[in-house]
């Protein structure tokens, strides 16, 4: 196929990108547009729509936004954090109780656990009670799943929790906050052989380059399924675990592509009604240096037995690998059982950090057709040099709502689809 | 509005431009491509030089592809229509070139415009990202006539068209350009007719053909009200000879005619695709255009085709109006309609009495 070259210099970072989607609106939060992976939508009880970010880093903790008018965004609120050694990173409600993540730099800090508001006024959230998750071995927590008002399943450290590696401290951890007051503990499971005496040998670490750690990221339980938890363990793949009893967590199954891939399962979202998971991988160093991250298509009919059937086509990384920043998959849209989120089994949205937000026709599992991307241009003063887009959310008006890891804020965006 | 994704919206929408040679397409896509409202759409032509395109509405350029200051990108077909179409939208993906949403081809002017909308169709890789939209074909008021009589390929452009354009209706001899109308009628009782002088027209008078979704509201205004107009509540419609019928003499245009075929009790799709598949194995070459919405099983189902080749059939997410009656258009060569028309009766009675 021959080319159709410009003279000029190709795919610039500086150029916006767009095919079957449209920007409606752009809101920089108030000069602090660098956002985490917490998106939540409020459906609040005066009819309003509240969507609720958390920051990719301090200063800030969380910003709310009234996206009742999508096209005009306005910030509600904007909280700060103790300090500059802490991040929030992961938010998540149900109904007016929001739960949020915070992760420190350094095992033995604090704040490091996660906090439940009252966002019954979500101009004024009001602090119900912290979770403590602080150790001498624990950062904290870096990601949270809460939908159905009584449990919040994390990744996180915990006291009494030691890993062999430092790499490894964080865990699948469930607290119990139907009294939202006294959030208890309830169940917890980790790789085996990651703790100092466990009886298993410790797992095989992919080559420093690319060793990320075997811990917990995204740790999802639906409605449909309430006795499994679908887990992203990192380094060490994605897990389905019985959770029926969640002091006797079991191992329904697991699958892992690395090696020879480079490792950091970050998500394993299933498709219920399909027998499939869509698993998708973190890209966590820049300039392709970790390429490739991809998002899988794994058939899971017989959930004892998953088995990968394809990826999800990327652009070039000829031409993304080295446009600035990190190239590769990272968040999808979790099809949240929220009354809000736009729910679906064959139109699968994520992000790509510069490669933008895309979306994914999945009708045939093993021909995925990409049907959509938005890629902004480079916000300005963005280290990177490109867009980061690090995470999504869509609503069931079919409105994309994305936000940038450094700088450029809150992206929302209209589907032709 | 469901979790799924609509089989048409997603895909860019392609318009044929086409007319024989001297009937001032040239003009029109040279005034398309300086019109204001043309950003974001790929215009792929045949031949730069003959377009014209000055230097100062150039902003950025390439041996193939330019940039115009209005946005609209401008292509010079390659070795083919297909390899241009996989190359703008792979370029496109990496960023190589800028975005579009629309395509507008012109095509040769001797070129039977049959074969560009079956390869969107039928080539898997085009089809997943474009979808033909329409085709508008330009025709020359002093010489149209004569041309649809000598050429087939001129007739063919008449019978695919949605949209004809009569130009040069200035340099015509009274009644010349009303009896070039009556011809086109008869060619193709389907397609708007207007009269243009010197390519002015605006660029959304050439989209929005095509059903551009499977649901009703989104935009299939067009297409729908064709549909609608020409299947009223009446009886069928075998044939639309136009005011003076068949009378006129040396006005046989190979037997091309329209016929509205309705039906009123619903199909279920094997007894629909079996009769048409019957009769496109029979007769394809002379089925030049059909289209239509068909009840299968209660449910709205929008059927397109091209001589032998059917596209995707389409299921609407609701009636777009009150009638609920099968409809379909057919553009033919020397074809027997009572034929056609028996053919979808026969098969129906069959499939009522066996298994489905």
């Amino acid at each position: 196929m021959s080319e159709l070259q410009f003279a000029a210099p190709s795919s610039r970072a500086d150029r916006e990108m767009a095919h079957n989607m449209r920007l409606i609106a752009h809101h920089e939060l108030a000069g602090f547009g660098g956002l985490g992976e917490g998106i939540a939508m409020q459906k609040t009880r005066d009819g309003r729509r509240v969507l609720w970010l958390a920051h990719e880093s301090a200063p800030k903790n969380f910003t709310a936004l009234d996206v009742t008018d999508p096209r005009a965004p306005k910030l509600i609120v904007q909280t700060e954090l103790p300090h500059m050694k802490v991040r929030s990173n992961s938010l998540e409600i149900s109904g007016d109780l929001m739960a949020v993540a915070y992760q420190v730099q350094a095992p033995g800090m604090k704040p490091a656990g996660f906090d439940l508001f009252d966002i019954g006024r979500p101009e004024a959230p009001r602090l119900i009670s912290h979770f403590d998750c602080s150790g001498p071995h624990s950062r904290g927590v870096h990601a949270l799943w809460f939908v159905d008002g009584q449990y919040v399943h994390l990744a996180g450290g915990a006291p009494d929790f030691q890993p062999h590696n430092p790499l490894d401290d964080q865990c699948y951890r469930i607290v119990d906050v139907r009294d939202p007051a006294r959030p208890v503990e309830c169940g917890r499971w980790w790789y085996p052989g990651t703790r100092v005496g466990d009886a298993e040998p410790q797992p095989a670490r992919l080559p420093p380059a690319f060793d990320s750690g075997f811990r917990a990221h995204n740790t999802n339980v639906y409605p449909q399924r309430p006795d499994r938890a679908y887990v992203g363990y990192l380094d060490g793949g994605a897990f389905v675990l019985d959770i029926a009893d969640p002091s006797d967590i079991r191992v329904v199954s697991s699958w892992n592509h690395s090696p020879p891939f480079n490792g950091f399962v970050h998500t394993v979202m299933p498709l219920f009604d399909r027998g499939l998971w869509v698993v998708s991988d973190e890209c966590v160093q820049d300039d392709g240096k970790d390429w490739p991250k991809l998002v899988w298509m794994v058939d899971a009919r017989d959930e004892r037995n998953p088995v990968p059937i394809g990826t999800f086509p990327m652009p070039p990384v000829e031409v993304f690998g080295r446009r600035g920043g990190r190239y590769g998959a990272h968040n999808l849209h979790e099809n949240l059982p929220a009354e809000v989120s736009f729910r679906s089994e064959t139109l699968i949205a994520g992000t790509f950090f510069n490669a933008g937000v895309r979306v994914f026709d999945t009708s045939d599992p093993f021909a995925v057709r990409e049907v959509a991307y938005y890629v902004p241009k480079a916000p300005p003063l963005s280290p990177a040099g490109a867009i980061q887009l690090n995470d999504l959310y869509v609503d069931d008006r079919r409105l994309v709502y994305t936000v940038d890891r450094f700088a450029g804020g809150l992206y929302v965006l209209e589907m032709n689809l | 509005m469901g979790g799924d994704i609509d089989p048409l919206r997603s895909r860019l929408p392609v318009t044929l431009v086409t007319g024989f040679l001297g009937s001032g397409k040239t003009t029109l896509i040279g005034r398309l491509l300086r019109h204001p409202s043309m950003r974001r759409v790929a215009v792929i032509i045949n031949e730069a030089g003959e377009i014209g395109i000055d230097h100062d509405i150039v902003a950025m350029s390439s041996e193939q592809v330019s940039l115009l200051a209005n946005g609209c990108l401008c292509c010079t077909v390659r070795t083919d229509l297909q390899e241009t179409l996989r190359a703008l939208f792979g370029e496109r993906r990496a960023g190589v070139i800028p975005d579009f949403d629309r395509v507008v081809i012109e095509t040769s002017g001797l070129a039977d415009p049959a074969p560009a909308l079956q390869t969107l169709v039928t080539d898997s890789m085009l089809a997943a990202q474009y979808r033909p939209d329409g085709v508008v074909t330009l025709v020359d008021a002093v010489h149209g006539a004569r041309q649809l009589v000598e050429q087939e390929e001129a007739r063919k452009q008449v019978a695919l068209a949605d949209l004809l354009l009569v130009t040069k209706d200035d340099l015509a001899a009274p009644g010349q350009v009303v009896a070039l109308r009556e011809d086109l009628r008869e060619l193709n009782a389907q397609a708007e007719v207007r009269q243009v002088r010197l390519g002015e027209i605006g660029p959304q008078e050439l989209v929005g053909f095509g059903p551009g979704s499977a649901r009703v509201e989104a935009g299939n205004a067009r297409f729908l009200g064709a549909l609608l107009r020409d299947g009223g509540p009446g009886p069928d419609a075998p044939d639309s000879p136009g005011y003076l019928g068949g009378h006129r003499p040396g006005r046989l245009h190979a037997g091309i005619r329209t016929a509205s075929l309705r039906f009123d009790r619903p199909f279920s799709w094997p007894v629909f695709a079996e009769a048409m598949q019957a009769i496109l194995h029979l007769r394809g070459q002379d089925v030049l255009r059909v289209k239509g919405i068909v009840d299968i099983d209660g449910g709205p189902v929008v059927v397109q085709g091209v001589q032998h080749i059917l596209h995707p059939p389409l299921r609407l997410d609701r009636w777009p109006g009150a009638d609920r009656g099968s409809r379909l258009v057919w553009i033919t060569r020397g074809m027997d309609v009572a034929a056609i028309r028996g053919m979808f009766l026969a098969t129906q009675a069959l499939g009522a009495a066996g298994p489905r």
